[in-house]
């Protein structure tokens, strides 16, 4: 199989020179755990850290457009934003080179039309090159939303379909439509800050099979990140693990494996190069992010082999769920909403955000047998209630089934197409 | 040696190819001549292995491809119609990622490196990310990276579409010098100039068939000495058809309600004739006159220009 090896080696190398998306979908597990320890491990904190400054221009001026700071000022980010709107972008220069500001995010004039025609909308975000990590935090934080909003975006159809219609007919709105409206995007608000149900995190945790509550993170910071981290974890590499798939994709459309194709070497030697790459790419990424919780939200590390075996049986699932998506897709759009739906859907079924131990019994059934859930879970067994290998069992299970079964179809599927 | 026998594809109801075969010795250029749509590419694809045929058999080598796709590939040398690199990626590292696929390694794989980019004169650029390169820089390197292991047959579908004559000469040179070497190469092309300069042979093809097939002196011989003329206005297609064929020294190969299209001989002494005709039936806005040509052959075969 040498040349699957060549081509995952050659893939894996194109990612380490050019690593695009990929380190900005790194940044959100460390971003969104920092946050979550804003909010809510704050009585641990020493001292708060100093709030990002954003800056925000609106050209747009339209109902949408002055919806779009709640998100940097609700829910558990208004601790971590200070959002100041300016008049222009010279100012927001001035404010640059004077260092008082990370990031500015402009809502381009038309920004509400293409949205409400349905056609793709853009913000446009500038970063501080002065500051190094602030526009980061700001970017992935706006990245973040953008994901979580896409796959929302049907829970505001409805106020947007309002405000279309209002448009159409071409008059002022009574004061009854615009509470009408306004409502709407509030819940519409209210489901984006999907973070915002974390307010209700109890401390004290009941796990499933359990009579007695086990102590929780507590006011331990270290606590609070083994049992945060992990999802969040497994959250940002399902979205590495598309952003990863989705390069093979545009190599496709380019020809590029067309082209591999036609030299002398399976069609399944050239899948297994991309599954090799997915899965190594990772785990590769897997075990920087495990060293970073280690390190920076010092996260005790133990039973590293553990870890490894759930996360190699997710990395499995996940590679094969975004290669699935690709084999199936025509172009980079649909491969990325249809995936990034499924991420959103696994995510919140599994206990990504909130975790699923504060679920209803039912839900918490569902989170145990969905794979990033059942990882999650896996992971916080052993880094939380400091659970052997053996004990892993039915979690580790499920995970290696979904991986097995999702990677299997994957290859099936893939082999197929690239078959003449 | 490519062998071609008797290649049925169909996509849907949209007939690709209708029965195509032709055979290419070593060191000999056979040209596949036809407008878009004509089928070359799918010709292409089934040699190569990439599209299964409805029936027909390609061997390359004597090796069939449809039986032994692997094998039959490892003689086979393929530039794709659109250029497929790695942008990111200088021109050495692309050519060393596919020379590897193709199986060579450590010095062997240096060698043919060196000595393809010194063919397509990119040695001094070698090392630049590819992103930076001229359309005809890429067309070049598209073309190394199908032919840097020496293989023994070599298919180019339509190497040097959008680029400038300069840059289109220096590739035509480049096919020679491959077919010199001993490769038999398929070369297909929608440019008439391009196929009489290079090409030891020509298949036309049309609509997934070859019309016509032979080396160019054969395929003028079969053009004949008749000239066409072309007739551009407003017509009644019916009526004009059916005056045009009392004249037995017309041949009609083309009428619709805006263009008529015959061959004759001696066409300016017709022409009074034809044009009185014409303007009985219709309106003439436009005439044209063709000499004799590997193009007046294409139009009476198919009807239509190359280039249409
Ligand atoms: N993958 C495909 N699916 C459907 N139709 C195709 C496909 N590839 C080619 N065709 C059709 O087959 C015919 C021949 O195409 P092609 O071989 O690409 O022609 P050429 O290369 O001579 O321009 C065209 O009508 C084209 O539309
Ligand atoms: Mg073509």
């Amino acid at each position: 199989m040498r040349a699957t090896f060549i081509v995952a080696a050659h893939q894996l190398r194109r990612v380490v020179r050019n690593p695009g998306l990929i380190l900005l979908l790194l940044a959100i597990p460390l971003t969104l755990a920092v946050m979550e320890y804003g909010a809510f491990g704050r009585s641990a904190a020493e001292g708060k850290l100093p709030p990002v400054k954003v800056l925000f221009l609106d050209e747009d001026d339209t109902v949408v457009s002055g919806f779009l700071p709640q998100v940097f000022s609700g829910g558990p980010a208004k601790d971590f934003f200070e959002l100041a709107q300016v008049p222009d972008k010279q100012e927001a220069a001035r404010l640059f080179t004077r260092n008082q500001a990370a990031a500015l995010i402009v809502v381009p004039r038309g920004f509400q039309d293409a949205l409400l025609a349905n056609r793709p909308a853009e913000l446009v975000f500038y970063r501080n090159p002065i500051q190094s990590i602030g526009p980061d935090i700001v970017a992935s934080m706006l990245q973040m939303t953008t994901l979580i909003g896409n796959g929302l975006y049907a829970k505001a159809l409805e106020p947007i379909r309002q405000v279309k219609a209002l448009l159409d007919a071409g008059r002022d709105p009574t004061s009854a439509e615009v509470a009408a409206i306004s409502q709407g995007f509030f819940e519409a608000g209210r489901r984006l800050q999907g973070l915002d149900a974390l307010t209700n995190l109890r401390i004290g945790v009941q796990r499933p099979g359990d009579t007695q509550a086990r102590t929780g993170f507590g006011s331990d910071p270290a606590q609070f990140f083994a049992y945060v981290f992990p999802g969040l974890v497994v959250f940002a590499l399902m979205f590495i693990a598309q952003a990863l798939a989705i390069r093979l994709l545009r190599d496709r459309l380019k020809g590029l494996q067309r082209r591999i194709v036609m030299t002398p070497v399976s069609p399944l030697a050239v899948v297994l190069g991309g599954v090799t790459y997915l899965v190594v790419g990772l785990l590769v990424l897997l075990v920087f992010l495990g060293v970073i919780g280690g390190l920076v939200f010092r996260i005790p590390l133990r039973d590293p082999l553990s870890l490894l075996a759930i996360g190699l049986g997710f990395a499995l699932f996940a590679a094969g769920l975004h290669l699935l998506s690709i084999s199936l897709s025509k172009s980079d759009r649909s491969a990325g909403f249809v995936g990034s739906v499924v991420v959103l859907v696994l995510s919140l079924l599994g206990g990504t955000f909130v975790p699923a131990e504060q679920y209803p019994p039912f839900l918490q059934r569902v989170a145990a047998i969905v794979p990033n859930g059942a990882a999650q879970q896996g992971f916080i067994d052993v880094l939380v209630h400091k659970m052997p290998l053996v004990g892993l069992g039915p979690g580790l299970g499920v995970v290696w089934a979904w991986g097995i079964v999702t990677m299997a179809l994957a290859v099936f599927v893939e082999r197929r197409r690239l078959r003449a | 040696m490519i062998e071609v026998v008797n290649l049925y594809k169909k996509y849907g109801v949209n007939e690709a190819l209708r029965g195509i075969s032709f055979r290419v010795q070593p060191g000999e250029i056979y040209g596949l001549l036809g407008p878009n749509g004509a089928g070359k590419s799918t010709t292409i694809g089934i040699l190569c292995g990439l599209v299964r045929p409805d029936a027909g058999q390609a061997s390359l080598n004597g090796i069939d491809i449809a039986r032994q796709p692997v094998e039959a590939r490892r003689v086979l040398g393929v530039v794709p119609q659109d250029v497929a690199l790695y942008s990111e990626f200088s021109a050495r590292d692309n050519l060393a990622f596919f020379g590897r696929l193709y199986g060579l390694r450590g010095a062997a794989l240096t060698g043919a490196i060196d000595r393809v980019l010194a063919r397509v004169n990119l040695a001094d650029r070698a090392k630049e990310p590819v992103e930076g390169f001229s359309g005809g820089m890429l067309r070049r390197l598209n073309i190394a990276a199908g032919v840097l292991h020496n293989p023994s047959v070599v298919l180019m579908d339509e190497p040097t579409v959008g680029l400038d004559p300069q840059t289109r000469a220096s590739i035509l040179d480049l096919v020679r010098a491959i077919a010199a070497g001993g490769a038999a190469i398929v070369y297909t092309t929608h440019y008439l100039d391009e196929a009489e300069r290079l090409c030891d042979r020509l298949g036309i093809i049309d609509h997934g068939v070859i019309l016509a097939e032979g080396t160019l002196q054969e395929l003028r011989e079969a053009a004949g000495a008749r000239e066409i003329i072309a007739l551009r206005g407003i017509f009644r297609a019916d009526a004009v058809t059916l005056e045009i064929e009392k004249h037995t020294e017309w041949e009609l190969i083309k009428a619709t309600d805006s263009e008529l299209l015959l061959t004759v001989q001696h066409a300016e002494q017709q022409l009074a004739a034809l044009l009185a005709l014409a303007a009985t039936l219709g309106t003439v806005r436009e005439v044209a006159i063709r000499q004799p040509s590997l193009e007046n052959l294409f139009i009476k075969l198919t009807g239509r220009e190359l280039r249409e």
